[in-house]
This record gives structure tokens, C-alpha cells and sequence, in this order.
């Protein structure tokens, strides 16, 4: 599964476009966060790897700006290994293993739209970076 | 030792351990460093001092500074801080040194700038006058706002709780009645050796609640032991580094050190509360608060450690390895930490201003009631807003003259329509000061006072607050 983010524009917001385009080419959109109101929507949702190409091209074509969403990473050498950000994370995307070191699972993780556990780390080694995306900012200049 | 003390006994420990190492890696906010940056030519008395743009204390004679853990940067406040100057310097970066004066006969100049490493001051040494609080509470945040404090950042109607503190693996609680403990005790400090010069400010034997004075030479410390932070919306302070070796002179010592994470208890805190007396919702043990889940009345909330255990375990093991390869020798303390004193409030002179101090008879309405005859109790009263309760005197709205008004011009003629329901309301024990700032932000003039069950206690208005202060 990959994970895009969707923004859809204040003259648009109000159109079934998700809807249309799971219905239109059978493919099983996940919905993670979702921000809407009448002056537009952002929306974090998770399509199948394979379908990824068509999926960004029927977005885009309805007027749906496409882009990878920003991550969370935690920088391991400044991070001691306390804790604080574990109980902020929504979807238990951190978690202490035997050892007592913080484990970051980036799989889980909501990424920027979330961002919850970023201000709360006293080592401010959580950050949100770009992820490096190939086949989504190639796609971008069309 | 815990170990051996469960299966062997007491008897059995005592004979064949020596020494039971511990360690603790926490925030420490009552942290600094004494510098002294040597003289300049010609020489200055300083007045003011910054390093990294962050203002450091100047308590004695001409070049000897104090740089607080706490004290902010001007720019980068919040962010950077004096415990962030203590890492950089610790881990031999440059930092900017800036320094002003007025000046004298025997100390003309009256500015310096220049850049310094550790290596250019005379003396760098830790002296710390409030670490290794035996144990700490548990923080909740009741409050309807995810709140930041320095036990980091709280969520709303007890969302999550954080902790801090390691436990078994604590110094003083493996001695909690400082047995060996006290002045000149030989410690690990910030990744060297240190030592306890006394009792810690606020040491609270009786309670539970001890602390250490402690002095180390910094120069020689690690970055990997002492960590510059940042606890947004509270400040910058210093992660601490600190491991004492307990000699096991007797069974008693190795019984006390033998002590589990279950058998510590600390209680679980309300940081939404505004007031020294915070509200204890539950007792918790550190077994507990390790598995990262409590229990508070009938919730499970989820549960955060602020210190690093795992920094813990490595200065015991540190430890252990300086004392069984011979580099490090422990000391027997020259006076022991007091175990009978006593920690007091602040003695106030001048009283502060609650809720309850100004808070008046809230005039109200209930739901069913037409704009009309709220309009004339308006007028009747002489008040700005009536308070909506439902048949219990719960808080159910609040409308003001504004909405009456409004609805009469419209010709709307029922309540319900006009009602504002998401009202931000103050609690009578909360300080005046709190509740005033609340009405600031929201920017509106008046909050009711509830109680925990939503019954309405009062009401508190801007007016009330501006004559309170006019007085």
C-alpha cells in the first residue's frame, strides 16, 4: 500500500470524487485522516501499489492536486530513548522494545498530517522531512 | 540483588554483594554550570553576560558566571536554552560569548565579544542544586484542552499520562533513609565522576520526595549524559546523568536495594488544576507506569516516561565497570543527607485572587423560556448574560444581551434558536488570574462557575475582574 495525500480545492470540495473514483476503477481506497470544510479538503488516504499510477491520474484529472505526504522521522542520535512521544502517537506507531529503546514503526505512521508527537519530544529529534518520492513527483509534471 | 535477595535471602546477599550500583537520566531543571572565563585585557567586571544568545547569571566577581539550564535564549526562546549551551560546550563546540558593562576605575572595558571552547575556561564544573528526586508524580491533564508543562505535553480529559523517574533503578531509593549517602559521596555524574555536596533544594525525606545537591567537572562529561531540552510552551532545561554506588554494609542495605518497581508507589496528578494543592486521582506504582499503561478509576490511560531507562541501566552498568576494573573508589559520606527535614510552602504575604473571591449569583433560564421574557430579566437584573440550565441547574447555555438584542431584531422568539452551547466555563478554586486569561483569549466577557457535575455554582465577569483590580 502507499500512502498520497489529497487536496481538493474549494470548488470541488463537495463532489463524491472519492466515491466516484473507487466505484469507477474498483480499487479499494483507505481513508486514514481526513480535514475537510467548505473552503477544501485534505485527505491522507492508502491505494494498493499497483494501482498507484491510475489512482493519482483519476484524482488529478478531477481537479485533485496529488502529492506524498511529508513523514515523521526520528533521529536516532539525538533521540535518548525516553518516551514522551509514545503516548501521542494516535496509531501506536511508537512503541519501547525489551531493551527500553524507543521503536519508531514507520509503516503505521500518519505521517505530517498528524504530527501529534512532534512538539511533545524534549530532544526535538522528530522531525516531518519530505519523503523521497520517485514515481509521484515524476508524474507531477505532467 | 533483587534477584539474589528473592531466591537466596537477605543473609545470603549480603554476603556475597558488595556494592549495588543505580542510575537515574532525567530532566533536572535546577541544573547549571559555574564558569569562569578568565580576564580580558583590559579588564571588564561583567554586568551581563550571553552565550549563544542566551543570557547567562553573573552572581560574583568580575569573569565568574553561572549558566542556568533554564534560562532561555532571546531569539530562539523555548528552543535553545542554557542546558543547550552546557551540551555544546560538553561536547567541545564553539560557542559565542558576549559580555556587557558599565564599567570602573579598576575595570575599564565595557564590552567583549569572543568565541570560546571549553578548553578556554578556567573552571567548568556542574553544580547542580536540586537532582535525582527519588520519585515523582504521574501527570493527567482533566482540563478540556490539551495543555504543555514540564511533565510535557498533557492531553485533554486524561487522554494520556507521563512519568518520570527509574524507578527501582533510583539512587536514593535503593537507600531511602541515606545510609550512605551524603556529603562527598564519590557519584557518576554527566559521564565522570562527581560528587554530592548535600541535601538538594526541596528534599522532602519524610515524603518520599529526597534530592541531592551534587558538583562535577564538566569539562570531563559526556554529551551522551547530559542533554540540552526543550518542553514546549515550558522551556528549555537539562537531561542529568547520575548513578550512585550503595556499599551494602549491612542486611538492611541489602534488603533496601533489593526493592522492586511494584513496591514504589506515586501518585497520579491533576496538571489541569491551576494550584499548588493539585488533585491526586490514584496511586500507581512504578511496575505500573513501566508497562506503560495506569489504571484511574475505571480507565485505562496510556503512559509516557519523560526520563530514558534505558540511559538509566547504562550508568549503573557504567558504573559497575568503572568500580570492578578499579577506576572507581567509593567514598564514606562526611555528614549524611537530613532524613527529618521539612519542605514548606511559600509564606504569602499578599493575597491572591480566586474564582470563588469575585464570583456572583449567576441570574438564569431554561430552555423552554421565550427571547421576551429573557430580555426583561435581563432589564430587571441589570446583567449582561443569563446562564441556561436544565431542570437539575446544570449548565446547558449561555446568552448574552448581545444574542437578546440580535434575536429581537430578527424577530426570533425562541430560546432555543439563539443558545450558545459550547460555553467556556471557570471552576471556583481556580485562580482569578487563570480564569481572566481564559476570557481574554475567547474574548468574551463573562464565565459561568460549575462544579464537576456541570451544576452551576455562579457566574464571573470582566467587570468583577477590572473593579477587583481598581480596588
Amino acid at each position: 500500500m502507499v500512502r498520497i495525500l489529497l487536496r481538493f480545492p474549494e470548488n470541488i470540495v463537495e463532489a463524491p470524487i472519492t466515491s466516484q473514483i473507487i466505484l469507477e476503477l474498483k480499487v479499494p481506497i483507505n481513508i486514514i485522516t481526513a480535514h475537510v470544510d467548505a473552503k477544501g479538503g485534505e485527505v491522507l488516504v492508502e491505494v494498493p501499489d499497483e494501482s498507484l499510477k491510475k489512482v493519482v491520474k483519476a484524482f488529478r484529472k478531477r481537479g485533485a492536486t496529488v502529492n506524498i505526504p511529508k513523514l515523521i522521522e526520528i533521529d536516532s542520535e539525538k533521540c535518548i530513548s525516553c518516551g514522551a512521544c509514545i503516548t501521542l502517537c494516535p496509531v501506536e506507531a511508537i512503541t519501547k522494545d525489551e531493551d527500553a529503546t524507543v521503536v519508531f514503526n514507520q509503516e503505521k505512521c500518519l505521517g505530517s498530517t498528524c504530527s501529534a508527537c512532534v512538539d511533545a519530544c524534549p530532544a526535538r529529534a522528530i522531525k516531518s522531512v519530505k519523503q523521497n518520492s520517485t514515481e509521484l513527483t515524476n508524474n507531477n509534471a505532467h | 540483588m533483587k534477584k539474589l535477595v528473592e531466591s537466596s535471602g537477605v543473609e545470603v546477599a549480603f554476603r556475597e554483594v558488595d556494592v549495588v550500583t543505580t542510575g537515574t537520566f532525567g530532566a533536572m531543571c535546577s541544573s547549571g554550570a559555574i564558569i569562569n572565563v578568565g580576564h580580558s585585557d583590559p579588564p571588564i567586571k561583567i554586568e551581563k553576560a550571553w552565550i549563544n544568545d542566551v543570557p547567562i547569571c553573573h552572581p560574583g566577581a568580575a569573569v565568574d558566571l553561572y549558566i542556568g539550564a533554564t534560562i532561555m535564549a532571546e531569539r530562539q526562546s523555548f528552543e535553545y536554552g542554557g542546558g543547550h549551551v552546557i551540551e555544546d560546550l560538553v561536547g567541545g563546540k564553539e560557542v559565542e560569548f558576549k559580555a556587557t558593562a558599565y564599567g570602573t576605575d579598576c575595570y575599564p572595558r565595557t564590552q567583549a565579544n569572543t568565541r570560546l571552547t571549553k578548553d578556554d575556561l578556567n573552571q567548568f564544573y556542574l553544580l547542580n542544586f536540586r537532582n535525582c528526586y527519588q520519585r515523582y508524580n504521574c501527570a493527567v491533564n482533566g482540563r478540556d484542552e490539551t495543555i504543555y508543562t514540564y511533565m510535557g505535553k498533557l492531553l485533554p480529559r486524561l487522554k494520556n499520562a507521563t512519568f518520570s523517574g527509574a524507578g527501582e533503578l533510583n539512587p536514593l531509593m535503593n537507600d531511602p533513609d541515606y545510609e550512605t549517602i551524603g556529603i562527598g559521596t564519590r557519584i557518576f555524574l554527566g559521564g565522570t565522576q562527581g560528587y554530592v555536596i548535600g541535601e538538594g533544594t526541596q528534599h522532602d525525606p519524610k515524603n518520599r520526595f529526597g534530592t541531592i545537591m551534587v558538583r562535577g567537572d564538566a569539562k570531563k562529561m559526556s554529551p551522551e549524559f547530559l542533554r540540552g531540552a526543550a518542553f514546549t510552551r515550558y522551556g528549555t532545561t537539562l537531561y542529568v546523568g547520575l548513578g550512585i554506588p550503595i556499599p551494602i554494609l549491612n542486611e538492611g542495605l541489602a534488603k533496601k536495594t533489593a526493592i522492586r518497581d511494584e513496591e514504589i508507589f506515586t501518585s497520579v496528578v491533576d496538571y489541569g488544576v491551576p494550584r499548588m494543592g493539585r488533585p491526586k486521582l490514584a496511586q500507581v506504582s512504578y511496575k505500573e507506569l513501566k508497562s506503560g499503561k495506569i489504571t484511574v478509576g475505571d480507565r485505562r490511560i496510556r503512559v509516557s516516561s519523560l526520563s530514558s531507562l534505558k540511559t538509566a541501566r547504562k550508568i549503573a552498568g557504567t558504573l559497575k565497570s568503572w568500580i570492578t576494573q578499579g577506576e572507581f573508589f567509593l567514598t564514606a559520606p562526611v555528614e549524611r543527607l537530613p532524613v527529618d527535614s521539612v519542605f514548606k510552602p511559600m509564606r504569602q504575604t499578599e493575597e491572591t485572587p480566586f474564582v470563588a473571591n469575585v464570583m456572583q449569583e449567576a441570574v438564569t433560564c431554561n430552555e423552554s423560556e421565550e427571547v421576551q421574557a429573557i430580555a426583561e430579566r435581563i432589564v430587571t437584573r441589570s446583567v449582561n448574560h443569563i446562564v441556561v440550565v436544565d431542570g437539575d441547574g446544570k449548565l446547558t447555555g449561555i446568552v448574552t444581551s448581545w444574542d437578546i438584542t440580535r434575536a429581537l431584531a430578527q424577530g426570533k422568539t425562541a430560546l432555543a434558536d439563539i443558545v450558545t452551547r459550547r460555553v467556556v466555563t471557570a471552576k471556583f478554586n481556580e485562580p482569578l488570574e487563570t480564569a481572566s486569561k481564559r476570557m481574554a483569549q475567547h474574548n468574551i466577557s463573562a464565565l459561568p462557575v460549575i462544579n464537576n457535575e456541570k451544576k452551576v455554582l455562579g457566574i464571573v465577569t470582566a467587570e468583577d475582574v477590572s473593579k477587583l483590580l481598581g480596588r
